[in-house]
């Protein structure tokens, strides 16, 4: 069993529900034994930062404690959760008077940020840790017949001085995590471009435009649905689909999963088991 | 079009500067400026080193006349010396200025200006901003000229002086979006178009553009040119580009090394070795080349420059921007390899030919920056005098041509003068039968430029340099524009940026064979020594009738006598 | 002698460029050439276009001058990829392609088109004028170039790395919401009016950011990061983004327009709960009018399918939240301390 901190994200236990659930079913099925770090609280998404970048740092430095007091890294299912703790960690690491500063507030706590877990998405833990060879032995229904466009996100991939994984003009992970589970890739120019998310309530049209973009694309290429690593791209080209492709007129639709769910369905979970039937296109 | 008071022709340092200078002094003047490039592209954009001026902020015990005796010196005792008082004294002026309205100089810990040595002068007095000086310079003026709201004309391409009797009525100028020639009356006109040394093409460190355009259009409208054989070339240019290795390479310990694995520079300076003086290290190395110790390859002659003792973190971390060209344009990794260098033309000290305040010998025509030859560098220009160069005599020139714009009449342009110039163009694009590539000739422009006009000159090469320039022209009239489209016609654009360089190389060509002597970046081996009683005098190139007509004018001199330039 | 030549055979390889056509006089739409040359090793896709333009194709159009890396006329892109041609090694390049030996260029995006690989500069020219892109000096006129201002170290690394920039618009090509509105203000200006606010030479600081929190300003950013990830002369460029919605926070208020709201609330939320609360955010950030109007029939659709986030009452605050809260204001009193610091100075 591999361990790890779970890192809860607000939007998992507000609108996407469904992306905890499923990795709560298959878990085990993996070797895995994810340990919810409840104490946690928001990143701060990516407005914290400016906003305060000292509370920024104490917010995020605690939630990396936590894990290190369990002795764990700490693992994440959203792009920009993941993005925004690396960032912390990055200048928490970079800054020893910040590092001091925020330790001296966390002791309140009895908790330290030492910089000895890391932080991971999700999609790195599976395609890494637990191998694509493991991943494909378990499968039992694979996705044969599936053409799958791979929309990454941003904050997956950018700033790559920060995320580092994958190259962020040619990201494979989530390609090889779909092929692993028996499905097929298909060539996406927008595999590493934007949803939209961030500006949905401040920039409301250009946001949906830029969704509409990469749905459209996809429609085009005749995949049969899209998945994301981000709850927040899978809001918006799930929950807005219908709203973007309206302002962009297209008459069209396709589903989008979280890989969550793609992992569950391939290790044979129903997609009423894994919630969905809760999506807004299916 | 409405009638300009002023018309600059050029977005570089000196033009822009001309622009605010011009309307500052007259804010009620009708300016335009056009620019091939917009000008923020300018070459200007390229200069790393710095600018010099005596604000003694580093050493205390500089200047001004310190600035001045320097510049003299390093000119060979060419320069003419009211014109260099005017250029050093006004120096932390226009450094500050520059300052003052936002260019970033990097600072010394007091928080002044920070200044650094330079190569010729007595004192740290180049002041920079990193590496991006003569960016960061640019940027500023452009950001100013945004903010003041000078009028633009961007990628308009400067074609003909529209001249009557013996003043200019505007200019004529092709806008590249819509390949409309258009006219520009205008009572002044000042040109800022930048240098000449392209014309030496791939042995040359300048961007695409500096074939000499503004000195070409002068120069067929009867202005003369003056000094044109004083051309600078830099010892280390990559070999398929000709772009720059700064001198920090050899500062840093890189060694210079023959194709027989020597340290030739032990045969030339046995002390210094590779850190001699610029001219000197040109020399020895061309040398090596012309005696069959340089590596070949298509791309031409070369020789070695060698990091790979220095290691890879003193690479990586004092010499990253060179390690960056390197790989970029030559592919060459300098941890694994050496880099293969030469040579390379990087200044035209030469130009069109004005006084202390800009003005050409046309009635409402004036000159600055490096296309104009005042003269404040002589037979050779020191480090960080080019960029204050055009930052003083670009100022001068905008407040003299808007002083004296309302002496003049309103220009006006006819039909018929715009339908020549079009005409002119159109008849390039569809000869028929037999022709030739443009870039075949600019290729081999260069070649004989390199080869027989470049760092080593003497009287047989400069002859077969002028018979291969004359029969490059010849051919040049068979060239052949092949696309045929209006919009952004950069195939047209460039085959006439090589008519100016041929109408050019030849002044060069001829200056360089008339001085019989050597001085500054002009080296005879026929005449190997400077001989002032005869040649202690600027050479002028004024064309008539299709003919380069040689005259000169004498040196204007002042505090300082004639001395041997020695370091 | 024979190790000489060896030495000098540089590797070549057959490369194909298949480049984005388009002439506005005869084109009614673009299409693309291809180009197949041999190139060696250390020859950049600059160079690879001048060849083909001097012995292929003069009609060929493209715009270059330093050719190196300096001017910022070529940006194109290479394989999908906005950058400099003249930095980009074929080489590098042959590694990338989608199609074996098949390099793609096309112009820059976002850009109005005006012929093969060129487009219009002058909207970005348009917005460095519209968002004051240059310092408008406090030194009086009389004292213009007789002083100097005092820069400490410290002022000039807050631009130092923002001055790098040379106008390539490499990153206006890449940028996200560029690409879905036009008018929206553009990295590279962002970044250069970041440069302006924080000299400490210029005089309207204010006047600029009011300008930029206006609409299809600052706040419209994305996060996408796709513009710093491009920039050819690797420059920050969202730290300077953030730099200027920290600095509306802080000169203009929390209040001060929607994207201001958005990103106040996750202070709140965060103090409150350390959880955000989603239900009420569309509120908080535009009103209820706005959020009635634009998010009622998707929130119908929402609660259908029970994807409603929960109503403030029913977010649980995070386990242990009390002194969470107390940490939370702690380091709120050091950042009060901070500012009265900085006022002194
Ligand atoms: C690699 C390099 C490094 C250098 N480093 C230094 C240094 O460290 N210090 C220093 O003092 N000097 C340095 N120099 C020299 C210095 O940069 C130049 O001499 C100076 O910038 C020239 O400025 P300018 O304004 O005269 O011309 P440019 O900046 O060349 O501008 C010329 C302008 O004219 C326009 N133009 C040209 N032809 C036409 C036409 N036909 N129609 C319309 N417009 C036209 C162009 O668009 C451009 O805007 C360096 C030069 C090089 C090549
Ligand atoms: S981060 Fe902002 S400015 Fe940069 S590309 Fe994305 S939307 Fe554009
Ligand atoms: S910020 Fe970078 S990519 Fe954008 S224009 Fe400037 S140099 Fe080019
Ligand atoms: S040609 Fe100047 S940046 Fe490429």
């Amino acid at each position: 069993m591999k361990r790890y901190a779970y890192y809860m994200s607000c939007i998992n236990e507000s609108m996407t529900k469904e992306v905890d659930r499923s990795i709560d079913f298959w878990q085990k099925d993996l070797g895995l034994e994810f340990v919810k770090l409840h104490e946690g609280t928001c990143c701060g998404g990516s407005n914290l930062d400016y906003v305060s970048p000292k509370h920024f740092a104490l917010v995020n430095a605690r939630n990396i404690a936590l894990a290190e007091k369990m002795g764990l890294d700490l693992v994440v299912s959203c792009n920009t959760c993941l993005m925004t703790i690396r960032t912390a960690k990055k200048k928490l690491d970079e800054t020893p008077a910040l590092k001091k500063e925020v330790n001296d507030i966390l002791k309140k706590e009895g908790l330290e940020y030492r910089g000895t877990s890391e932080v991971r998405h999700l999609l790195w833990v599976l395609v890494d840790d637990v191998g694509l060879d493991t991943i494909k032995a378990k499968v039992t229904v694979p996705l044969k017949n599936y053409r799958i466009a791979p929309f990454y996100g941003c904050h997956i991939l950018r700033p790559s001085t920060v995320l580092g994984r994958d190259n962020p003009l040619a990201p494979s992970s989530l390609d090889q995590l779909i092929e692993a589970l028996g499905g097929q890739t298909i060539p996406f120019e927008h595999k590493n471009r934007c949803c939209g998310f961030h500006t949905l309530l401040v920039a409301e049209e250009e946001s949906l435009n830029v969704a509409a973009e990469a749905l459209e694309e996809a429609i085009n290429s005749k995949a049969d649905f899209i998945v994301t690593p981000c709850p927040l791209c899978h809001t918006v080209l799930d929950g807005y689909q219908s709203k973007a492709l309206k302002q962009a007129h297209i008459d069209s639709s396709i589903p989008v999963f979280h890989i969550s769910e793609m992992v569950g369905l391939a290790l044979g979970y129903t997609a009423k088991q894994l919630g969905i039937k809760r999506h807004i296109v299916c | 079009m409405k009638p300009f008071d002023i018309v600059i022709v050029g977005g570089g340092g000196a033009g822009l500067y001309a622009a605010m200078e011009a309307m500052k002094t007259n804010p009620a003047l009708n300016i335009a400026v056009l620019s091939k490039v917009y000008p923020n592209r300018s070459h200007t954009s390229a200069a790393q080193g710095g600018a010099n001026a005596a604000l003694a902020n580093k050493a205390k015990d500089d200047s001004v006349e310190m600035h001045i005796f320097d510049t003299i010196k390093g000119s060979d005792y060419l320069a003419d010396q009211d014109a260099v008082d005017v250029l050093c004294s006004e120096a932390p002026k226009i450094i500050r200025e520059l300052e003052n309205i936002g260019t970033p100089w990097s600072r010394m810990e007091d928080n002044t200006i920070a200044q650094r040595p330079f190569g010729g002068a007595g004192r740290p007095r180049c002041c920079y901003c990193a590496d991006k000086t003569g960016h960061t310079i640019l940027q500023t003026l452009y950001e100013q000229c945004l903010r003041k709201g000078v009028l633009f004309f961007n990628e308009y391409f400067a074609l003909n002086l529209s001249v009557h009797g013996s003043r200019s009525r505007g200019l004529i100028a092709m806008n590249m979006k819509t390949g409309k020639v258009e006219a520009f009356p205008a009572k002044t006109v000042i040109f800022a178009t930048g240098g000449y040394a392209k014309m030496y093409w791939n042995r040359s460190s300048n961007a695409a553009g500096n074939t000499g355009d503004g000195q070409a259009i002068a120069y067929r409208a009867g202005i003369p040119m003056k000094d044109m054989e004083f051309v600078q070339f830099h010892p280390t240019g990559l070999r398929k580009s000709g772009l720059l290795v700064t001198e920090g390479a050899r500062g840093e310990g890189g060694y210079l090394i023959n194709k027989d694995g020597e340290r030739f520079m032990a045969r030339y300076a046995k002390e210094k070795m590779e850190l001699g003086p610029r001219d000197l290290v040109s020399r020895s190395i061309e040398t090596e080349i012309l005696e069959g110790r340089g590596f070949d390859s298509p791309a031409g002659k070369y020789i070695h420059l060698d990091l790979r003792h220095l290691g890879a973190d003193l690479i990586k971390s004092r010499l990253p921007q060179i390690r960056e060209m390197s790989l970029n344009f030559e592919g060459v990794d300098p941890i694994e390899e050496p880099i293969p260098i030469r040579p390379t033309a990087h200044y035209s000290m030469g130009g069109i030919d004005t006084d202390n305040f800009g003005r050409t010998v046309m009635d409402g025509v004036y000159a600055a920056g490096e296309c104009a030859c005042v003269s404040v560098h002589g037979a050779n220009r020191l480090g960080g005098n080019s960029l204050l160069d055009i930052l003083v005599f670009g100022r001068i020139a905008g407040h003299t041509a808007a002083e004296e714009a309302g002496k003049f009449e309103p220009g006006s342009i006819s039909e018929e003068e715009l339908r020549e110039s079009v005409e002119e163009i159109r008849t390039r694009m569809q000869p028929s039968g037999h022709y030739e590539r443009y870039g075949a000739l600019r290729e081999e422009l260069g070649q004989t430029l390199a080869l027989n006009v470049g760092i080593f000159r003497e009287s047989s090469l400069l002859h077969k340099g002028i018979q291969d320039i004359a029969e490059l022209k010849e051919r040049f009239k068979k060239v052949r524009v092949f696309d045929s489209s209006d919009v952004f016609n950069t195939n047209l654009q460039q085959v006439l940026e090589l008519k100016n360089m041929l109408d050019l190389a030849e002044t060069v060509a001829v200056g360089a064979l008339a001085r019989e002597e050597s001085r500054g970046s002009h080296t005879r081996i026929d005449f190997p020594v400077r001989d002032d009683e005869k040649w202690h005098k600027h050479t002028l190139a004024t064309l008539v009738d299709g003919k380069a007509i040689p005259g000169e004018k004498p040196v204007t001199m002042g505090r300082y006598e004639l001395q041997e330039r020695t370091y | 002698m024979t190790e000489i030549i060896d030495q000098h055979q540089e590797g070549k390889r057959d490369v194909t460029f298949r480049v984005f056509r388009f002439n506005p006089q005869v084109d009614s739409k673009p299409y693309f050439d291809d180009y197949t040359i041999s190139a060696e090793r250390g020859i950049t896709v600059l160079r690879s276009l001048n060849y083909i333009k001097e012995h292929v194709d003069a009609t060929l159009s493209f715009r270059a001058f330093c050719q190196a890396g300096i001017c910022g006329s070529c940006g194109m892109r290479v394989n999908g990829i906005s950058k400099l041609a003249c930095t980009s090694q074929v080489w590098d390049e042959l590694d990338k392609c989608r199609e074996p030996g098949i390099i793609r260029v096309e112009p820059l995006r976002s850009l109005p088109m005006i012929k093969d690989l060129i487009v219009d500069m002058d909207p970005l020219v348009d917005k460095m004028t519209r968002y004051s892109n240059w310092i408008d000096s406090t030194m009086p006129l009389a004292d213009m170039g007789k002083k100097e201002f005092l820069i400490s170290e410290e002022e000039f690394q807050q631009y130092d790395k923002a001055t790098d920039c040379i106008l390539c618009a490499s990153c206006v090509s890449e940028c996200s919401i560029l690409r879905a509105n036009k008018e929206y203000v553009s990295p590279a200006v962002l970044l250069k009016s970041y440069r302006m606010n924080v000299d400490s030479r210029d005089g309207i600081h204010d006047l600029r950011l009011a300008e930029l929190v206006k609409d299809h300003g600052v706040w419209d950013c994305t996060h996408c990061y796709r513009c710093q990830e491009s920039c050819v002369k690797s420059i920050p460029i969202m730290e300077a983004i953030h730099a200027i919605r920290e600095d509306a926070l802080e000169s203009r208020g929390p209040r001060d327009t929607s994207g201001a709201k958005h990103a106040e609330a996750f202070m709140e939320d965060i103090e409150k709960k350390g959880k955000l609360v989603e239900a009420t955010l569309p509120i908080r950030t535009n009103g209820v009018v706005w959020t009635l109007r634009n998010l009622l029939p998707m929130a119908m659709k929402m609660i259908v399918k029970r994807r409603t986030p929960p109503p403030p009452p029913l977010v649980k605050s995070a386990k242990g939240i009390k002194i969470f809260r107390a940490m939370f204001r702690e380091m709120t009193e050091h950042v009060k301390q901070d500012h009265l610091k900085s006022h002194k100075k």
